[in-house]
């Protein structure tokens, strides 16, 4: 059996809102796995719990009910952390450093040592195509260049599993393409992905597998090449359309052209 | 890309990670053009106290020097409270903190680094102040060259290092109640105490004039709890007059103003351990 690298059981979350102190729940028993080496895209609507089950995932917030390993360690353990990078959504960083400095404060702590976050440091700037704007401070950055940034402190510690979210925000086709082969460089080397994104095509160039998320469910977790290789779909936008039209009737879970599998099923 | 394994060095216990934060910190706040403009409001008052001086009979070097660590204490007081209380907030503003709670940094690694980065800025400024400080009153004092220079320098030094002390206090302030609350209730808060802290014994005045011994007992409780800033701020007052304390009461002081820092950074830890972020 191939080793799981991220397990989540029963995952679950509520937030109190803070007007009228009522109970929310963002996420509802999310089961989940995903094994070394593998490419998951989570995928789903505004607001589905996309970003919050990766924040469950790194420990920046904490369950209601269930829990989620990482690496084989509790979600948030610090030992899992040092094995991994993330990438928010959005990702705002601190405007008076520049690129290079960024990356070296990301590196610092990671406890790499400075020789070697350096040379890292230089590495991705060039990987990430920012050599020109590395020596630049942040707050002269475009959105873009902060995302490409984003990508390269990630990948400071060189991780064997990513978390990141929503990684073709705000990048031109010419941004997407080049995160589309360091996806896919971080792919051939054995690096476990686990990405949240709207654009379906990139997805569908990148993963193995994709879950579709709704309404703080998992409704259905699917192979790529079981949707895109013919039958019952034409591509990936058409059967995360029928899945959610599907889900949002409430009747995801007997719908018998998108039958939702559990992810050791899909596994399998 | 090389093995993997290789490089998961988990720097839990290690500086590292504080050490980032400090400098990260420290960088923030000395490339803020705010605290340029407060240095030089610090340095026009320093000079205004010249032309005081001059209004007065043969204390024009005591006047100048009152005014200047007066400002010195205010201009560094303020950037304390104002960099302190916004340190952990504009983390969360920015989902910056997101970048480092998902690497291997404890709640404790954080809020040292934090206070650590502000103290050594706030010390950078004071030490600049105070610079400037002892070269007008040196120059005013009877020339800038040898024996003069050193004496107005080592007196400043020791006046200085007990106003650090004070900001050292606040700054752990700042930075404990930044971690739950907003910048200005922050603000409020530490401002607030710090008030008081100076007019502690006022409390336990008020608690002999009361004929109501629950009440003198619950202000004598308060007196307790609040830092003693009226204690540092009377030892100044001796050093003006050439009165240095002894080892005793500086060996009270240093161990009191860290006792209270370090209980504060813990409770800081604490809480920062425990939040979500959302």
């Amino acid at each position: 059996m191939a080793d799981v690298v991220i397990q989540t059981t029963n995952l679950s979350k509520e937030l109190t809102s803070s007007l009228l102190r009522r109970k929310v729940r963002i996420l509802s028993g999310l089961d989940l796995s995903v094994t070394k080496g593998e490419t998951f895209g989570l995928i789903g609507p505004n607001g589905a719990g996309k970003t919050t089950s990766i924040k469950l995932m790194l420990g920046l917030m904490r369950p209601t009910e269930g829990q989620a390993e990482i690496l084989g360690l509790p979600a948030g353990d610090k030992r899992a952390l040092a094995r991994l990078g993330y990438l928010p959504e959005n990702p705002y960083f601190y405007s008076h450093l520049t690129g290079r400095e960024f990356l070296d404060f990301a590196g610092q702590l990671f406890g790499i040592e400075k020789k070697l976050r350096r040379e890292r440091a230089g590495e991705l700037i060039k990987t990430v195509g920012l050599s020109q704007a590395a020596d630049m401070q942040m707050r002269k950055y475009s959105k873009g260049m902060l995302q490409r940034l984003g990508i390269a402190q990630s990948l400071i510690n060189e991780p064997e599993l990513i978390f990141w979210d929503e990684p073709m925000s705000g990048l031109d086709p010419i941004g997407r393409r080049d995160v589309r082969q360091i996806l896919l460089s971080l792919k051939e080397k054995g690096t476990t992905i686990f990405f949240n994104s709207h654009l379906l095509p990139d997805v569908n160039e990148v993963c193995d597998r994709v879950g579709v998320m709704c309404k703080g469910r998992m409704v259905v977790q699917e192979k790529v090449k079981n949707i895109s290789g013919g039958g019952d779909y034409k591509d990936l936008e058409d059967f995360f359309l029928s899945v959610i039209a599907h889900a949002e009737d409430g009747s995801a879970d007997k719908n018998d052209k998108a039958s939702a599998k559990t992810g050791e099923e899909a596994v399998s | 890309m090389t093995d993997n394994s290789s490089n998961a060095k988990l720097p839990v216990n290690s500086l590292e990670p504080i050490l980032a934060i400090a400098l990260n910190t420290f960088r923030e706040t000395v490339r803020d053009r705010i605290v340029y403009a407060l240095i030089l409001f610090a340095a026009i008052v320093t000079v205004l106290g010249i032309i005081l001086g001059s209004l007065s009979v043969g204390q024009d070097i005591r006047i100048l020097k009152d005014i200047g660590l007066a400002a010195i204490s205010l201009i560094g007081g303020i950037i304390a409270v104002f960099a302190g209380t916004n340190l952990v907030y504009k983390e969360l503003e920015r989902r910056t903190i997101y970048i480092i709670f998902t690497k291997p940094v404890s709640g404790w690694q954080f809020v040292l680094g934090k206070y650590i980065g502000l103290c050594l800025c706030v010390l950078v400024m004071v030490a600049a102040m105070g610079a400037f400080l002892t070269i007008i009153v040196a120059a005013v004092g009877g020339g800038l060259a040898g024996a003069n220079f050193l004496d107005q320098l080592k007196e400043i030094s020791q006046e200085l290092s007990l106003i650090y002390l004070e900001l050292l206090f606040v700054t752990a302030l700042a930075t404990f109640f930044s971690t739950f609350s907003t910048p200005v209730m922050s603000v409020l808060f530490t401002l607030s105490i710090w008030l008081a802290g100076h007019l502690g014994e006022s409390l336990l005045e008020l608690g002999k004039l009361s004929q109501n011994p629950f009440l003198a007992q619950c202000l004598s409780v308060i007196f307790y709890c609040l830092p003693d800033f009226a204690g540092l701020t009377r030892i100044r007052g001796h050093l003006l007059y050439g009165t240095v304390p002894g080892m005793e009461v500086l060996t009270y002081l240093i161990t009191y103003v860290l006792a209270y820092v370090l209980m504060l950074l813990v409770l800081a830890a604490i809480v920062t351990e425990r939040k979500e972020f959302t």
